[in-house]
């Protein structure tokens, strides 16, 4: 890989910003001016000290006092009282007042206080001088001063790092912002908190009492150090810590245009990540990836190619819009461009799109450039109401391998067709012979809704050809002779959904044998559309144009598990419900039932044939169970008194069944939901944001403030680019690593983890950050380093005890004198129920149980929508878009619509019911009482119950509570310890994490 | 005004007692009642309104056939017209489009005399408190853009839905119920936005309300209440300890109150929807049977009975994302819509005035579009999608009554004197709630948020 890049380095023109070559490239490539001698020292001393000291308040927007000191110009007008220099006079300037702390003070105490005297020096020397000053009136870029942009402290080059990577050094810049605020610092927790809040802060689960006796048991001075690493080698801890990536990139599994399509391949990207974490793919490289892992890939071998395409499902996975998801693709882009922003600059690029960014140094243009790359790039099609297949999915097989499936495939896909040429001639031949040798036995229409018995006279007076009752209680059958039920579209059009009871029962034979269409549930899929049931045969026929099976097979009609159904096309079918309770889809399906459904002119039929000769009776009755869906059916049932009909039937069955020549399914290529390179499209600017008022073309380039760079002219997206300027900034550690510490913490070095921009908070440690940051990247980017470092400081192993005097000048913790207890996070409260009931199951998930595509028929009167149950972890649950997860939505999970930066954590009365009311905390509860019974006493039943939620054993007083209420609780000992387990579940120490 | 979210994690309380928060009486403050949570927040100048029943009909209501008479529409049927419609544009078989009759007759109603068709014949026998919008028009024509904007005023992407808005402004009057709640019997279009917070805070959510047995999700208690009691009392001694033990943690002792809270709902909320202290004179003016728990004349009565208990914003949606007014099959199936909501929303109204409360309530009837006045034959029996036309209404609190306001052209296809648009409605409603509506904002990714967006202006003529 590493070759792949330096090759690339130097066709790219991507100038290499570092240090004052920022302002220097800046200024020569947007004001178009050169330096004189002076101004270069202006530009080394003076503006450097102004930037650091001043402009926080005297600069770009803001004029405190109402003087700016970010141009000449300001100086010269002044504040409120009056000219802040007088050229060539430091006596009489009261900027030199003021830094010298004579009647002003400035910087004031709570603002950096005084200056060292060396800064003061130099000052005071350049007013001396004259101040000379060149600076120009301000020039704008979007919402900042050119000034602004390039002093803003988020794009300033790291700093190198000389120090060693210590938790040490992490706690002297603590130490000295608490020193600088005279707050204390909370003592060291104990070790039982230490061992639980690490391990819900790597893995998100609890950890097992045998953990916690282990670490307690450890007293080596590693110890903790070496549960880090214990922890980081879990493959939960990729779970966890992707779960936090996927946050930010909006991770859904549907894609939110009007019919919320499922996203049946995006879980590739999802484990993908999860992956990424476990064994530390380096930041800049997942960050790569993401966007160009298709192009990085294409030349590595077949492993590697895959996870590149797979990476670039971030693309992918941006929201769709709309009816046509074609024609509100300005939309996509704008989503895809704003989380690129947000996600890896900490910059909201998306407010570019119908204006200049107000606030930061962002133009439209600049939007309208990235938005190139975009359209130069195709995007996997999810499918839409207009467009109701997917398409652009991208292979996971080479054309070669692919060559290779496919080839093999036909060949036998040939054969099989060879074999069949047989199936309509015969066909042909049976009709023939049915319509000689068949009797119509009943014969009816079965209007709308409504319920016909084959047998008890609720037919039409007349529609019987003869002695109906008799006919049916006493039919002489010969072997190989075939009764079979028609059911077809009643007025030759209509079509409905027909619930069929039929029985047949053989008089004269010792014993009694019986045979009925229920027969037909049990194996309904496997067994096919000719099956054997007692020496008799049931076959699922289109009789229209002489007895063709139905030979499609349907799983999860619907979407529903327990529908499935043999058809030709859509219809004519069978379908059964096989569960034990009624189905409701397009109407309600009875529990354990038979459906026959005609077709548009065509008739279903399920015919018998009959195992021996004898006296046999026939009961039953057919029904419309789709009262709304039309006019209703007609009921034909035949006998066909020919052997041969059944004889050839069966030969048929087999012919089509497989018993001799299974149908080959076509090969399955596994795809993935992502990207791929498109027609190179350069993107027009659209005023106010509307695609229908077209402005002049932006060429696809890199953003003005960060040098404008433009995208190589040979043919491809830019994306490749795109990657390493991004990957270039001094901002993609600064935001990672805040965003690290912030997910340890609870609260980022910068408050506001998704805008580094001039709305978003200024560090509260920023030496802090730009260190971390530092090492981030000296580090080669590695995550797991990065928290050893970080969880090895006295900070992250403080006890999160309330301070007195603290609470009051720190009330949101921001100083790190203690550690900040937190709430745990929906997918954390669900895995630890699971983990307490005993069900957790910790393997991975891979493709949700979506219905199949080709049964799709998604609009948005009809949208897809489904919750599905797993005990899997929480970031295994299908996530949609269009209507949220009803338990996620409940504690606050992140936005499947928008980049979540950070979670609220949020306490409402309807959680509290979740927690007293739900049936899922039931189950939990009543599963862990059944390991709680299976103990001997209520000592020990108490302690295992403490040890799976809290990790401690219970105190002498929580011995008590739990006694009095179990002896007070009416019930069962199951009962009791259920109800306690409730108790427990809902605890304020279950919930937070010290 | 700009509210930022209360801090919900660590919220610690100054003691009165100088200096130390570990005295054991700042844990009994912090479990007290926090009167601060239930204050109803302030709004920026006299509210006129201190609830809205906002009642959405899914699937575009057929203005021309409601509340916007057209004879020129009839004189003119058959006859062939130009528009460059969305609905049409490349549409095969919309080469040429045909104005198309109404198919009710309009009666002017009340001392007003505003015309109102026999569709709406009940709501009409009201038609002296109420102040028709015919000049509304929106800016998509599609179902889920136009129902996520009326709903967020934002027509793609997901923002907070006005009711949550209000929520957020005003708090809730009644600890025990949520601020804002939803009765709908299946999903709308673009489902679950259309009462979500979005960025908001999450208690600012609509409360889905499905009619039927258990209307609210785990508010039936599973085990029995002196049994429930039990375990809430444990709880509450577990919590104590762990409380003490943790010194003065604000987001501990909420959570403790919040199961109080979810005590109360449970029997506050089951209240709310039992009707059996109704008299039978009040059930059947909603056409609602005793025992019955679903049906839009429940939907209406449950509406009164939560702004009577402080509930600030109820909304009522008639239908799912199908089965609705979308008529593009036959107009006819207006007649069995309107039947279903006609007496119950007249029953409302009256009963709300009744009882005083139509003045301190606004109601809001709408739609997300109206239907096209032509479609491509002139006897075909549907009629298509139009954003550029339809009628809304307001009634009670802060409404002039008995007026009409705005236009559309005499064949109703456009909105030209004194158009509405969504978000000058959603400016309307907020005003009369006592909020600007450009001051109503919340800070969010370094942006202030507001439900108008950039446009929206307050519908000065219809307000008393």
């Amino acid at each position: 890989m590493p070759g792949v890049h330096e090759a690339c380095r130097h066709r790219f023109r991507r100038p290499t910003l570092t240090g004052s070559r920022l302002t220097a490239v800046l200024l020569v490539l947007i004001l178009g001016q050169t330096l004189s001698a002076e101004d270069d020292s202006f530009e080394k001393q003076v503006r450097p000290l102004l930037i650091k000291r001043c402009y926080a308040c005297h600069g770009g927007t803001k004029s405190g006092g109402g003087l700016s000191l970010e141009t000449a110009e300001g100086w010269r007008r002044g504040g409120e009282s009056g000219p802040a220099i007088v050229p060539g006079k430091p006596a009489e300037s009261l900027l030199v007042e003021a830094i010298s702390y004579r009647n002003l003070e400035m910087p004031p105490r709570d603002a950096g206080g005084k200056l060292p005297d060396e800064e003061i020096a130099i000052l005071t020397r350049w007013i001396a001088r004259g101040a000379p000053d060149p600076r120009g009136p301000s020039q704008r870029l979007g919402g900042m001063s050119l000034e602004q942009a390039k002093s803003w402290w988020a794009f300033q080059p790291l700093p190198s790092v000389t120090s060693p990577a210590t938790a040490e050094r992490i706690d002297q810049f603590v130490q000295a912002a608490l020193d600088e605020r005279g707050l204390p610092a909370a003592r060291p927790a104990d070790k039982r908190t230490l061992i639980r809040r690490a391990t819900y802060d790597l893995t998100g689960l609890p950890p097992t009492a045998e953990e916690v006796d282990a670490f307690l048991a450890d007293d080596a001075p590693d110890a903790f150090e070496r549960l880090i690493d214990r922890l980081l080698d879990s493959p939960q801890y990729g779970v966890h810590w992707g779960r936090h990536w996927l946050d930010v990139v909006r991770y859904a599994d549907t894609a939110g245009e009007n019919t919320d399509r499922p996203l049946p391949h995006a879980w590739r990207y999802r484990n993908w990540v999860f992956e990424a974490f476990n064994r530390d793919l380096p930041y800049d490289e997942f960050v790569r990836r993401q966007i160009s892992g298709d192009i990085l890939a294409a030349a590595e071998p077949a492993r590697q190619r895959v996870e590149g395409i797979v990476a670039t499902g971030y693309l992918a996975v941006a929201r769709r819009f709309g009816h046509d998801i074609d024609k509100d693709l300005h939309l996509t882009y704008e989503d895809v461009i704003d989380n690129l922003g947000k996600n890896f600059l900490g910059l909201s690029l998306g407010c570019a799109r119908c204006h200049d960014h107000k606030y930061d140094p962002v133009t439209a243009a600049d939007y309208y450039a990235l938005y190139g790359i975009f359209s130069s790039t195709r995007f996997a099609f999810p499918g839409c109401e207009a467009k109701g297949q997917p398409r652009d999915l991208v292979p996971l097989l080479d054309q070669a391998e692919a060559d290779v499936l496919l080839a093999d495939y036909q060949r036998r896909l040939a054969d099989y067709e060879r074999r069949m040429e047989v199936y309509p001639r015969e066909a042909q031949r049976l009709k023939r012979l049915a319509a000689d040798a068949r009797r119509v036995l009943v014969e009816s229409a079965v209007g709308e809704g409504q319920s016909v018995s084959l047998h008890e006279g609720s037919l039409h007076e007349g529609s019987l050809h003869e002695g109906r009752a008799g006919a049916l209680a006493r039919l002489a059958l010969r072997r190989g002779e075939v009764l079979q039920l028609v059911v077809g579209p009643n007025g030759g059009h209509g079509a409905d959904t027909t619930l069929v009871n039929w029985q047949i029962v053989q008089t004269d034979g010792q014993p009694t044998a019986r045979w009925e269409v229920k027969d037909l549930i049990p194996g309904f899929t496997q067994r096919g559309p000719l099956l054997h049931v007692r020496n008799a045969a049931w076959c699922l026929l289109d009789v229209t144009d002489g007895p063709m099976y139905l030979r499609e097979r349907k799983r999860q009609v619907a979407g529903q598990p327990a529908l499935s159904a043999w058809s030709l096309g859509d219809t004519p079918s069978v379908v059964v419900n096989a569960a034990d309770e009624p189905v409701a889809v397009w109407t309600t399906l009875p529990a354990q039932s038979v459906f026959m459904h005609p077709g548009i002119m065509r008739d279903v039929a399920v015919a018998w044939i009959c195992p021996a000769d004898g006296q046999y009776e026939v009961r039953g009755a057919v029904a419309d169970a789709h009262p709304s869906g039309g006019d209703g059916v007609t009921l034909r049932l035949e006998h066909v008194a020919a052997a041969e009909y059944g004889q050839g039937l069966l030969e048929l069955g087999k012919l089509v069944t497989g018993e001799q020549t299974p149908r080959p399914e076509a090969p399955e290529i596994p795809v993935a939901y992502a990207v791929s390179e498109a027609e190179v499209k350069e993107a027009r600017l659209q005023l106010r944001g509307d695609p229908e008022q077209p402005g002049d073309v932006v060429p696809r380039r890199w953003l003005s403030v960060f040098g404008g760079a433009v995208v190589a002219a040979d043919g491809s997206s830019g994306r490749r680019e795109l990657a390493e300027w991004i990957v270039d900034q001094p901002l993609l550690a600064r935001v990672m690593a805040n965003r690290v510490w912030q997910w340890h913490f609870g609260r980022g070095l910068v408050a506001t983890p998704n805008d580094f921009g001039s709305r978003g908070e200024p560090p509260s440690h920023p030496e802090l950050l730009d260190w971390l940051a530092a090492r981030f990247q000296a580090g080669g980017y590695r995550l797991k380093p990065l928290h050893r470092l970080i969880m090895t400081s006295a900070a992250y192993q403080r006890a999160s005890e309330s301070l007195g005097p603290q609470a009051e000048a720190d009330p949101d913790g921001r100083w790190l004198g203690s550690f900040r207890r937190r709430r745990l996070t929906a997918e954390e409260i669900r895995d630890s129920l699971l983990a307490a009931g005993g069900t957790l199951d910790v393997s991975w998930g891979q493709a949700h149980p979506f219905p199949p595509e080709s049964g799709w028929n998604f609009t948005q009167h009809n949208p897809f929508a489904a919750v599905y149950e797993s005990n899997r972890r929480s970031a295994f649950l299908m996530v949609q878009r269009q209507r949220r997860h009803p338990y996620l939505a409940l504690f606050d999970g992140a936005d499947p619509n928008s980049s979540t930066g950070l979670r609220q954590a949020t306490i409402v009365p309807t959680q509290a019911l979740y927690f007293m009311n739900d049936p899922f905390v039931h189950q939990q509860a009543a599963s862990l009482a059944d390991a709680l019974v299976a103990q001997t006493d209520d000592a020990s039943r108490l302690r295992l119950a403490f040890q799976r939620l809290f990790q401690r054993a219970p105190t002498a007083g929580e011995e008590q509570l739990a006694e009095r209420f179990l002896a007070a609780y009416p019930g069962a000992m199951h009962e009791k310890w259920s109800a306690y387990a409730r108790v427990l579940f809902s605890s304020n120490e279950f919930l937070y994490v010290d | 005004m700009r509210r930022t979210p209360l801090p919900h994690r660590r919220q610690l309380l100054r003691s009165a007692v100088a200096g130390s928060l570990l005295f054991p009486g700042i844990v009994q403050q912090l479990l007290a009642d926090d009167g601060d949570k239930l204050a109803a927040g302030l709004p920026h100048f006299p509210a006129r309104a201190k609830h809205v029943i906002f009642l959405f009909m899914t699937g575009g209501v057929s203005h021309v056939d409601t509340f916007d008479p057209k004879p020129a529409l009839t004189r003119d049927h058959g006859k062939e017209i130009q528009a460059d419609h969305p609905e049409i544009k490349d549409r095969p078989g919309y080469e040429r489009i045909f104005l198309k009759r109404p198919q009710w007759d309009f009666v002017p109603r009340g001392q007003c005399g505003t015309e109102i068709s026999t569709l709406f014949s009940h709501v009409g026998s009201c038609a002296d408190w109420l102040a028709v919008i015919r000049s509304m028009h929106t800016s998509h024509s599609n179902h889920y853009n136009a129902t996520l904007g009326m709903h967020t005023g934002s027509f793609a992407f997901s923002r907070p839905s006005l009711g949550s808005w209000l929520s957020y402004a005003l708090g809730s009057e009644n600890r025990n119920l949520p601020s804002f709640v939803v009765l709908a019997p299946q999903q709308t279009y673009a489902g679950t936005q259309v009462y979500a917070n979005d960025f908001l805070p999450a208690e600012h959510q609509g409360t889905l309300v499905v009619p039927g047995a258990e209307p609210v999700a785990n508010v039936r208690p599973r085990v029995p209440a002196e049994r429930q009691q039990m375990e809430l009392e444990a709880l509450r001694a577990l919590n104590e300890v762990h409380l003490e033990a943790r010194g003065a943690d604000a987001a501990l002792a909420a959570r403790m109150r919040s199961f109080q809270t979810a005590f109360g709902m449970q029997r506050a909320v089951p209240e709310a929807f039992d009707f059996s202290r109704e008299t039978a004179a009040t059930l059947e003016s909603y056409a609602v049977r005793p025992g019955q728990n679903a049906g839009f004349g429940w939907q209406c009565l449950a509406a009164r009975r939560l702004v009577e208990r402080g509930v600030r914003f109820v909304e009522l949606i008639d239908t799912g994302s199908s089965g609705n007014w979308d008529a593009h099959g036959d107009m006819l199936s207006h007649e069995g819509l309107a039947r279903n909501v006609d007496q119950p929303i007249a029953a409302l109204l009256k009963d709300l005035r009744q009882r005083g409360l139509l003045d301190e309530t606004l109601v809001v009837w709408t739609t997300e579009f109206g239907r096209t006045p032509f479609n491509n034959t002139a006897d075909a029996k549907g009629r298509e999608h139009h954003p550029w036309a339809f009628s809304s209404w307001l009634a009670g609190a802060g409404i002039r009554p008995g007026i009409v306001h705005g236009a559309s052209d005499e064949h109703g296809l456009r909105a030209v004197e004194n158009p509405v648009h969504v978000h000058d409605l959603h400016a309307t409603i907020l005003h009369l709630m006592g909020f600007d509506h450009e001051r109503l904002t919340f800070r969010h990714a370094g942006r202030d948020y507001r439900l108008t967006d950039v446009h929206g202006q307050v519908v000065r003529e219809i307000l008393a």
